[in-house]
């Protein structure tokens, strides 16, 4: 490998560092307006009346629009439509409003203020009706139904249920059974960049978006749906964009109606959420909960496993399914276990949108399993390391997705992070317990898919041309969400290719220009898209090897590739450099090479194991996070410094998950009540730890490019139960539920010292 | 009513019209088109905003057009030294890989560049003191500071 393992200076950072690069909210058109949305103030109604009129009559108003003037089009606010994973449960602007915070009125004005100040002036006449704002209160029997389209009262779907072997013989055979209930908090992705479109139509008809969006091409299917347009006619373009952490894979209600307001203005319209909004109009995680029981044999092995998982979709059902599903199979895995049933639920309540978020479900069940087998570790006297290891899945295992796993990825994580941490060591250090400083370590696992399969048979698609010169050009739909993607898909080209990196450009964001993308997301781009790039890449090989054996009068199969050049193997005088091949001479042009690759893989799974130490003071029930050592076994790596970033970023989110990060409904109005950075707190530089990442490559999947897999999601899962580990061996309370707040930790600490008293 | 303010950005002089409500942020954005001064919040929280006022380290968005009369404003787009001569800090975050999504970073940045300006050689906690109210949500810092230390040296080795 010459290029993909090597950090290579990322090809979009340039334009971060020096302010050039361009996202969708540096977009400015002659005459551009300036859309603002008029929001619910109630969780449950029917608008009785809404009346435009004196908002209209404001100077400098262009347009307004409500539920009697747009499209009325039940559609798909998640990507992929028509997939099992998603609900089409959505209109553009309703009659009914499910959520404190909903769109019910767009304003199109001159100035951002006149927007704002006209939506005061729309009036709305609300019916209320009762609200449900807890999934208990969701699926009480007299419970109001917030959808007609439900499958049932307020299930979304038609319940999950996966049995594998026989889970009531299982638990017959156990020793030990360990049940408990968990519960997650409602974390919101937070990205910096708020949600944003500008929109313009053209006098063919012709309408042109620039959105922050991880999945273009959905934009476009799903505008050019509600609106009745070919694909022909709708055009989204994203440069740069402000992170998205799988939320930005839904449209938010701004991209219809920054559209239909510039239609109705014959103006480009821009459309900004402010920071409330991107909290109040956004996606938050699934807020879920957990019953899980397990049995165990004395030497640990585990033999029986049940689970019943509710996931809170909030308003819409958005992702609800496919969280629902993925997160509720995944407890299929992780720690094998040949007798499991599993339940898993989606409710509707009146509350903010959940959406899908880095970590999809799993973060949830995960969550729960891994403080579950901390549990069964202590009560069973084995070390948690030990427990881990004996149950961790291996190669040939069936995944979640049912099909066998490569490798053994998560046994060589924690064997490799026990080693650097010096576990055994730490198990038998003293113990301070008299101090008001206490400090632990835990350990947390993960395991997690490349690609959405099988909940959707995804498909990645690349373009490489190469040009006269010997450079190439890879075009591709990918999203470059922040990660460096782009980057990483250009290193696998030139990989195949034997180019310097600096030789191939990529072209993206354009839905005219690129191949068909799915979106980004599912920790697939390099894995999916990789793999699609590099099979077009091939062809491109192919096609010049042949140019190339005409030229030196050998068989193509003889030829190599390396450095922009191609020799005869075992004679290397005998050579030609790519641009001689290509090159125009004696007239004749340069040859139009040209590779298409498409690939619809299966999943791969990545692994990891986190090692966190703890502190917790007993004075202020603050817990601190020390120090993280995160062990990810990704197959190949392409760019290892980017790889790191994800981890590290992951693990500041996840940190913020366990320890401080809850977007907060208020249970009598349905109301958000932290819509803002200040009350959701989320860790920045001075809360952060020390981290230090390893990065392991053991468990290559022949399905990834050069068997790289997947990196996105996976550490954002295993971070949290290692913390909540950490803090039971810190002060010996098992907390089962983030976040963990201080005001908990004292709470408990104080009912365990009357309790021991 | 508008008010005309004359104010040095980036080394240029402008002469601005502009109403009293406005905030420095909106002005540089969209009256002198400098869009590399992100708005994550609008309201002082993010750090997105950053630019230096007079040297010192402001949140655009917490500052009125009308009140920098007469001051000088640096933001990212003044940072480079020459078109081909990137500032120290830009040459380390994209050596490090201390941009990710990228929205942050112009902020980050201009706050780094003012604490190395009266810190030169800061320690990690000094680093991630001076950085604590710019939020970052996707790097988890790490690089973050390692670019603005190794940055910090650079700049020290080189006698700048």
């Amino acid at each position: 490998m010459r290029v993909v393992g090597t950090s290579v200076k990322r090809s979009d950072v340039i334009g971060k560092v020096t302010g050039s690069a361009q996202y969708a909210g540096d977009v400015r058109l002659a005459g551009m307006l300036h859309g603002r949305i008029k929001r619910s103030t109630i969780a449950h109604a029917n608008i009785k009346r809404i009346d435009a009129s004196r908002a209209l009559a404001l100077p400098g108003v262009k347009a307004v629009l409500t539920h009697q003037d747009v499209p009325r089009v039940l559609h798909y606010g998640a990507p992929h439509p028509r997939s099992v994973s998603v609900t089409r449960d959505q209109y553009i602007l309703d009659r009914k409003v499910r959520y404190w915070g909903e769109g019910v009125a767009a304003v199109a004005a001159t100035s951002e203020e006149i927007a704002e100040e006209a939506l005061d002036l729309i009036e709305v006449e609300y019916e209320p009706l009762p609200a449900v704002f807890t999934v208990e209160a969701a699926l009480a029997p007299d419970a109001p139904q917030i959808h007609d389209t439900a499958y049932s009262g307020n299930l979304v779907f038609k319940p999950v249920v996966i049995t594998r072997g026989d889970v009531a013989k299982g638990f017959a055979e156990a020793d030990l059974v360990i049940e408990g209930e968990y519960e997650t908090g409602r974390p919101t992705p937070a990205y910096m960049e708020p949600n944003v479109c500008v929109c313009q139509w053209d006098n063919t008809g012709k309408l042109t978006v620039w959105v922050s969006t991880q999945a273009a091409f959905m934009v476009r299917g799903i505008l050019a749906e509600v609106l009745g347009l070919p694909l022909t006619k709708v055009r989204v373009l994203v440069d740069h964009m402000g992170g998205g952490f799988g939320a930005k894979q839904d449209l938010f209600q701004h991209e219809f109606l920054c559209a239909l307001l510039a239609r109705e203005t014959r103006h480009p319209v821009r459309m900004e959420y402010t920071r409330g909004e991107t909290f109040v109009g956004g996606r938050s995680r699934h807020p879920c909960k957990i019953w899980l029981k397990q049995g165990f044999r004395k030497d640990g092995t585990i033999v029986a496993r049940a689970a019943r998982t509710v996931f809170n979709t909030g308003a819409y059902g958005s992702h609800g399914p496919g969280v629902t599903t993925v997160g509720t199979a995944a407890l299929t895995s992780l720690y094998r276990c040949e007798n499991v049933h599993l339940e898993g639920r989606c409710v509707y309540t009146n509350t903010p949108i959940a959406g899908a978020f880095r970590g999809y479900g799993v973060v949830q069940t995960y969550y729960a399993l891994d403080i579950q087998l901390d549990e069964a570790a202590e009560r069973l006297g084995i070390d948690p390391v030990e427990l881990r290891l004996k149950n961790a899945v291996r190669e040939g295992d069936i995944a979640p997705s049912g099909h066998p796993l490569v490798g053994h990825g998560l046994e060589d994580c924690l064997r490799r992070g026990a080693q650097e941490v010096g576990w055994a060591q730490l198990r038998r250090r003293a113990r301070g317990d008299s101090g008001t400083l206490r400090r632990g370590w835990g350990v947390g696992c993960e395991m997690h898919g490349s690609s959405a399969y099988p909940g959707i048979k995804e498909q990645g698609n690349a373009i490489v041309k190469l040009n006269e010169d010997g450079t190439a050009v890879l075009l591709t739909g990918a999203a470059g969400l922040g990660t460096g993607a782009h980057t990483a898909l250009a290193q696998i080209v030139a990989e195949e290719l034997g180019l310097p990196f600096d030789d191939v450009s990529v072209v993206h964001g354009d839905t005219d220009v690129v191949p068909w993308d799915i979106g980004a997301f599912a920790s697939h781009t390099t894995f999916m898209v990789g793999r699609a790039a590099q099979i077009a890449a091939g062809e491109v090989k192919k096609q010049l090897l042949e140019r190339a054996g005409e030229q030196l009068e050998v068989a193509p199969e003889d030829l190599e590739i390396g450095d922009g050049t191609i020799s005869v193997r075992g004679v290397p005088d005998r050579r030609i450099t790519v641009r001689e091949c290509m090159g125009p001479k004696l007239g004749l042009p340069a040859a139009n090479i040209l590779g298409k690759g498409t690939y619809t893989p299966t999943k791969s799974y990545s692994f990891a194991a986190h090692f966190v130490e703890v502190q917790v003071d007993t004075a202020t029930g603050q817990i601190e996070v020390l120090q993280v050592v995160p062990v990810h076994e990704v197959g190949r790596v392409v760019h290892p410094v980017a790889a790191a970033g994800q981890i590290e970023g992951g693990i500041q989110q996840g940190i913020g998950h366990t320890l401080t990060e809850d977007y907060v409904v208020d249970l009598a109005t349905g109301r958000s009540l932290n819509a803002g950075f200040v009350d959701y707190k989320m860790p920045l530089a001075m809360d952060m730890p020390p981290i230090r990442t390893i990065l392991l490559e053991t468990a290559p999947d022949p399905g990834g490019p050069y068997g790289a897999k997947g990196i996105g999601e996976d550490p954002i899962i295993a971070i949290g139960p290692a913390i909540a580990n950490a803090v039971y061996d810190a002060i010996g309370v098992r907390f089962r539920h983030f976040p963990i707040t201080p005001e908990q930790v004292l709470a408990a600490l104080k009912e365990k010292s009357s309790g021991s008293a | 009513m508008k008010r005309l303010v004359e104010v040095t950005i980036n080394g240029e002089r402008h002469a601005l019209a502009l109403e009293p409500y406005r905030s420095l942020l909106d002005v540089l954005r969209n009256e002198v088109g400098l869009t590399g001064t992100k708005k994550g919040c609008d309201v002082g929280d993010c750090g997105a905003c950053t630019v230096l006022l007079d040297g010192k380290p402001v949140n655009s968005c917490l500052v009125l057009g009308v009140e920098v009369g007469g001051c000088e404003i640096v933001t990212i787009e003044g940072l480079q030294r020459a078109p081909d001569r990137l500032h120290p800090l830009q040459e380390s975050f994209m050596q490090h890989g201390a941009a990710q999504c990228g929205f942050c970073t112009p902020g980050l940045i201009m706050m780094a560049s003012a604490l190395l300006a009266e810190n030169p050689q800061p320690t990690e906690d000094e680093i991630r003191f001076g950085i604590a109210g710019n939020i970052c949500r996707c790097t988890g810092y790490t690089k973050v500071v390692t670019a603005i230390q190794a940055a910090a040296k650079g700049m020290a080795e080189g006698g700048k």
